[in-house]
């Protein structure tokens, strides 16, 4: 008895003290953390389309098009099939795309989930954080320098 | 003792039995409906009743898809409903809107007729009860000789309404909590009705306004400093045949912790799952009026009815806080407390709560006859 | 010279089980972790009955099926309760065109379900198994998907009619006493798509059948699909997906450390140390307040207290992550990314959430564990004893629940847990209550490891702060190495085979689920029982079915 007594003092105490740890969503946005991965921005002027990226993405979420001279064409990203993993920031060697901190996005159709290089351009910044300031001071542990075999295609 | 009356603390209604105005009566004064014979008594009796079944629908209305809501969230620290109007509180006409739009599915292997009249057994029992209820302010339906049996009557109805749903649905989670409700029904009927038995003896009386007006004849103690003289509710009389009484009430409206007929964790929705549309929405009305219902027959019987202090005029606003006092309880036990299994509650049922209720019954009979 | 005597002892060791396998042991086939046998399909029963009973062998960890250019192989992974790191494997190859070797069922219980797995993506069959049929896959699915001569572009399923023979006589029964239920795949307390097949009486449950395989993904062929370098890593953040994705991350990070050898700086391991009781808190309240809805109600506010707590947890691992439950924060060689700056404000945030953590848990104290209703609804329901669950390979809290002191972070000790101080919780109660007692405990314990890990962290000289290995871009381990490493992760054993094929990706990658192996332990433990029960014990187990169906 005296147990359910506690539990029903507990619950009453909680009641009563009128906190709330939930959030209400819209009107106050949460705070994330620089680190937090949300949409890709790209920057064609940064990209030198060396295809990294697109060959670490584990699912094959980035598709980049390039005509016969090696320039690059389209760079396609489809946000509803990536599972924000972060690799194509690591192994990037210009900070060509990254991942903001925006996760906020929908769509229509899955098909409008599919960003173009123009799209991904012009995600914005949540919360004008740049990811680029809080991730710079460990820029050179990404990626190991490696004594192995260096495999850069 | 029997100063009572005059220490700032009017009865509801007026003390000599037989004498009491019912609100057919009075509507049919107040419309001249009373001349027209029987006809227009009828008629206003008809009136009355819708007045008091709205009451009761709208304060279930306010209830379910919004104080719930709100209470659970309280406990479990979170906001709830907010964004339509204060508080959310218009989220009722959301809902409303949204549950009654929806496709209305009846299964396939559904016993038909049987399906269709369960939602409508299971809230009208519920309403029906609420006719011999005094709640103050003049509205009280109907003041029978056997007011009391007549609400344990009514209420017991229920569980048909809950078998024939359990049975009907052509499911077998529906099945298995039909047969729950039943057999939990019939468990606690007995302690229900035996504790309301020991109120009866101090009443002397089944008649509902009998038992308000007795409880609040007497005055148990006054504090000193307070207008408000303390009368002899039987919850204060006999809180051991209140906590009695209150457990019973649980399982017989099936709320935590002795939610066995739904056990969302174990039978998916119990006898309603698989209803949909009007039909679910009668069926959750149904659950809400029975608890509300139990908190009316608590209130009347241990809780001094629609007594309080203030004007006689305020009974109602007394009735309908006491009532959502019971409901606030269902709310907090359900968010602190375990469900228990069906087979210890049968335990508690008989073994317990039976055995617990005679020997109440006897000590009360002992002490009425010592007194008198 | 210490090296010496280990080696000499490891070998000693071998002897003995060669003398004691005599010739059944047909060939060496040893793997990293372990010597392996390799032994005659027909002798697989005797032999496994021989290590169990005569070396100690009482933990079939877990099997794995492959099948190679010219034969398919069973190795049966055998390890002690008592000694982790004494570990063998034995070896089973069959032939292609007779693929037919003998069950392990009768030795050991949990054999049960690794073997149809096995059938049922590999297409090897076992003989004596009681049950073999197809386990993650529909019925109803044509031909075996790991197996060589699969041919993906032909249809995989096919109608059940056309699949069962149309005059097969009608087992049912017109008439009986019982009544057969289907909990799940749709079903609140099931905690994701498990189906169990129910046979009641009355309210008596008398057959209990998980049904899995609803959220089968492929796991393990979307890892032998990636690259050992940067593309498995994502994976096991799914596997295991309510938040304790860095658990995962280490079993597969220990794996392939151990097989292209690589060292991880020591900073590392404190902060993967760190990171993944961090998840190991964040799980164990989720299964908490899991449990309480399962035995409470929906409606209880336990299940938003430990949500309300595993959330700040999330926000720490937020913080250091960058993602809240799909981590991907290991990499192979060290973590992605030093503590996030300014260091001292995340040591603070970490270190306010484990002061006010003892609160909290008196907290859960009063509502939970010392509630009467809550005691008589767990106390002696979902029994099961120390032998069954080692029969079945139970590991984790459902394992030291019922007292079997298996703790692979003492006993098979990996990053940074040896040098701290901490306990292992063993209950001996057996049931529900014991097993909810013990989850509890060891967030505590789980705690004092952050702690020290905190302490460790801010101390650290600032020039050795090293958070990754020198790892090269590719690797490509040696062509047919094989290793099996395993962890301690949120519900017990989490271990990974690998075998490399001499490319960057690797040749078979298998995974031992420990909710694969609890939950075959449902039966021993509801059957008899009430339908509550059943829910309770199912809720005891904390079964994820991500981590189950894979």
């Amino acid at each position: 008895m005296i147990g359910l007594l506690k539990s029903m003092a507990t619950t009453m105490k909680h009641a009563l003290d009128g906190s709330t740890f939930t959030v209400e969503y819209p009107e106050t946005a949460p705070d994330v953390s620089p680190r937090f991965r949300g949409v890709h921005k790209f920057s064609q002027e940064r990209c030198i389309w060396c295809r990294q990226c697109e060959n670490v993405c584990p699912n094959d979420t980035i598709q980049i098009v390039m005509d016969d001279k090696r320039n690059g064409e389209q760079y396609n990203l489809h946000i509803g099939q990536c599972i924000y993993c972060r690799l194509c920031e690591e192994v990037c060697p210009v900070d060509a795309i990254l991942l903001t901190q925006n996760f906020e996005f929908t769509a229509d159709t899955k098909q409008d989930l599919v960003y173009n290089k123009e799209q991904l351009k012009s995600v914005p910044w949540y919360k004008d954080i740049d990811p680029l300031e809080s991730r710079e001071p460990d820029r050179g542990a990404w990626i190991g320098e490696g004594d192995g075999e260096v495999d850069y295609q | 003792m029997s100063a009572g009356t005059s220490l700032g603390f009017p009865a509801a209604t007026p003390l000599q039995a037989g004498e009491t105005v019912l609100l057919p009566e009075r509507i049919g004064d107040l419309t001249g409906l009373g001349e027209f014979g029987l006809a227009g008594e009828l008629f206003a009796a008809f009136i009355a009743a819708f007045i008091v079944a709205n009451i009761m629908m709208a304060m279930t209305g306010v209830a379910g898809p919004w104080a719930k809501r709100k209470i659970t969230a309280a406990f479990t620290d979170r906001i709830a409903v907010n964004h339509l109007g204060p508080g959310g509180i218009f989220i009722i006409v959301a809902d409303a809107v949204r549950l009654l739009s929806k496709e209305n599915i009846i299964p396939e292997h559904a016993d038909r007729p049987a399906y269709d009249l369960a939602p409508i057994v299971i809230a009208g029992s519920a309403l029906l009860g609420f006719a011999v209820i005094p709640m103050g302010s003049g509205i009280h339906l109907a003041d029978p000789e056997v007011g009391l049996a007549f609400v344990f009557a009514v209420a017991g109805i229920a569980s048909i309404g809950l078998v024939m749903a359990g049975y009907a649905s052509g499911n077998k989670y529906s099945m298995l909590g039909g047969l729950r409700a039943v057999a939990q029904n019939i468990a606690y009927e007995i302690p229900l009705v035996v504790t309301g038995l020991s109120v009866v003896l101090f009443a002397g009386s089944l008649r509902m306004s009998e038992i308000v007006a007795v409880q609040n004849e007497t005055v148990l103690f006054t504090i000193p400093g307070l207008e408000w003289a303390v009368p002899a509710w039987y919850a204060l009389v006999n809180p051991f045949a209140f906590v009695l009484f209150l457990i019973a009430n649980f399982a017989e409206v099936g709320r935590n912790p002795f939610d066995m007929p739904e056990a969302p964790a174990e039978l998916i929705a119990g006898y309603q799952t698989e209803y949909s549309s009007v039909q679910f929405v009668l069926v959750y009305l149904g659950e809400f009026l029975h608890i509300f219902l139990g908190g009316a027959i608590i209130a009347t019987i241990f809780l001094g009815g629609p007594a309080g202090p203030g004007p006689a005029e305020l009974g109602i606003v007394w009735f309908l806080l006491k009532i959502w006092a019971v409901f606030f309880l269902t709310q907090w036990l359900r968010s602190a407390i375990p469900r228990v299994r069906i087979d210890h509650l049968i335990e508690i049922g008989w073994k317990g709560l039976l055995v617990l209720s005679f020997a109440n019954l006897g000590l009360t009979a002992a002490i009425v006859w010592v007194i008198a | 010279m210490s090296t010496g005597i280990e080696k000499s002892e490891a070998t000693g060791e071998e002897d003995a089980l060669e003398a004691l396998l005599a010739d059944r042991a047909i060939a060496h086939d040893d793997h990293l972790n372990a010597p392996g046998f390799v032994v005659n399909p027909t002798d697989v029963q005797d032999v496994l009955t021989d290590l169990r009973e005569e070396a100690g062998y009482d933990h079939l960890s877990c099997v794995t099926s492959q099948q190679y250019e010219d034969r398919y192989e069973t190795i049966y992974h055998l390890t002690k309760f008592a000694d982790r790191t004494d570990e063998v494997s034995v070896v089973v190859p069959t032939s292609l065109s007779n693929p037919v070797s003998q069950s392990a069922e009768p030795v050991f219980r949990t054999a049960d379900w690794h073997e149809r797995e096995a059938y049922d993506l590999v297409g090897i069959e076992y003989e004596d198994h009681p049950d073999l049929r197809r386990i993650l896959l529909p019925e109803t699915w044509q031909g075996h998907p790991l197996g060589g001569d699969y041919d993906q572009e032909k249809p995989q399923l096919v109608t059940l009619t056309e699949h069962e023979n149309p005059i097969q006589p009608d087992h049912h029964d017109q008439e009986s006493d019982t009544m057969f239920l289907n909990i799940g795949p749709h079903h609140p307390a099931t905690h994701g798509v498990l189906h169990v097949k129910t046979v009641l009486d009355g309210e008596t449950v008398v057959d209990v059948e998980p049904d899995i395989g609803y959220l089968h993904r492929c796991e393990e062929q979307m890892c032998q699909q990636g690259t050992y370098r940067h593309q498995i890593m994502p994976y096991p953040d799914r596997w295991d997906y309510v938040s304790a994705g860095l658990l995962n991350e280490w079993a597969y990070a220990r794996a392939i450390e151990d097989m292209a050898d690589i060292e991880v700086p020591e900073y590392a391991q404190v902060i993967r140390t760190m990171s993944a009781e961090l998840c190991r808190i964040a799980s164990h309240m989720l299964a908490l307040g899991t449990f309480a809805l399962d035995v409470y109600g929906e409606f209880t506010a336990i299940f938003q207290y430990t949500f309300r707590d595993r959330e700040v947890v999330q926000d720490i691992l937020e913080e250091l992550t960058g993602q809240r439950m799909m981590f991907n924060y290991f990499r192979v060689g060290g973590v992605a990314w030093d503590l996030p700056e300014p260091r001292e404000d995340f040591l603070e945030q970490t270190r306010d959430f484990l002061d006010e953590l003892p609160a909290k848990v008196a907290e859960y104290n009063d509502m939970v564990t010392s509630n009467e209703i809550f005691q008589t609804r767990c106390v002696d329901t979902g029994v099961i004893d120390a032998e069954t669950v080692k029969d079945y390979g139970c590991t984790g809290p459902v394992a030291r629940g019922s007292g079997v002191d298996y703790d692979l972070r003492r006993d098979d000790p990996y990053g940074y847990y040896e040098d701290l101080e901490w306990d292992v919780i063993t209950r001996d109660g057996c049931d529900n209550y014991a097993r909810v007692l013990c989850r509890m405990q060891e967030v505590e314990e789980s705690a004092k490891i952050i702690e020290q890990c905190v302490d460790l962290l801010e101390d650290w000289p600032e020039d050795e702060r090293t958070v990754q290995a020198n790892v090269p871009r590719t690797l490509k381990p040696d062509a047919d190495t094989e290793t099996y490493r395993a962890v301690e992760a949120a519900k017990g054993e989490l271990g990974i085979y690998l075998r490399s094929d001499g490319t960057d990706k690797p040749g078979r990658f298998k995974i031992r689920s420990p909710c694969f192996s609890n939950l075959q332990a449902l039966e021993e433990m509801s059957e008899g029982e009430y339908i509550p029960d059943l829910i309770a014990s199912l809720g005891s187990l904390d079964i994820v079915l991500g981590e189950v169906d894979r």
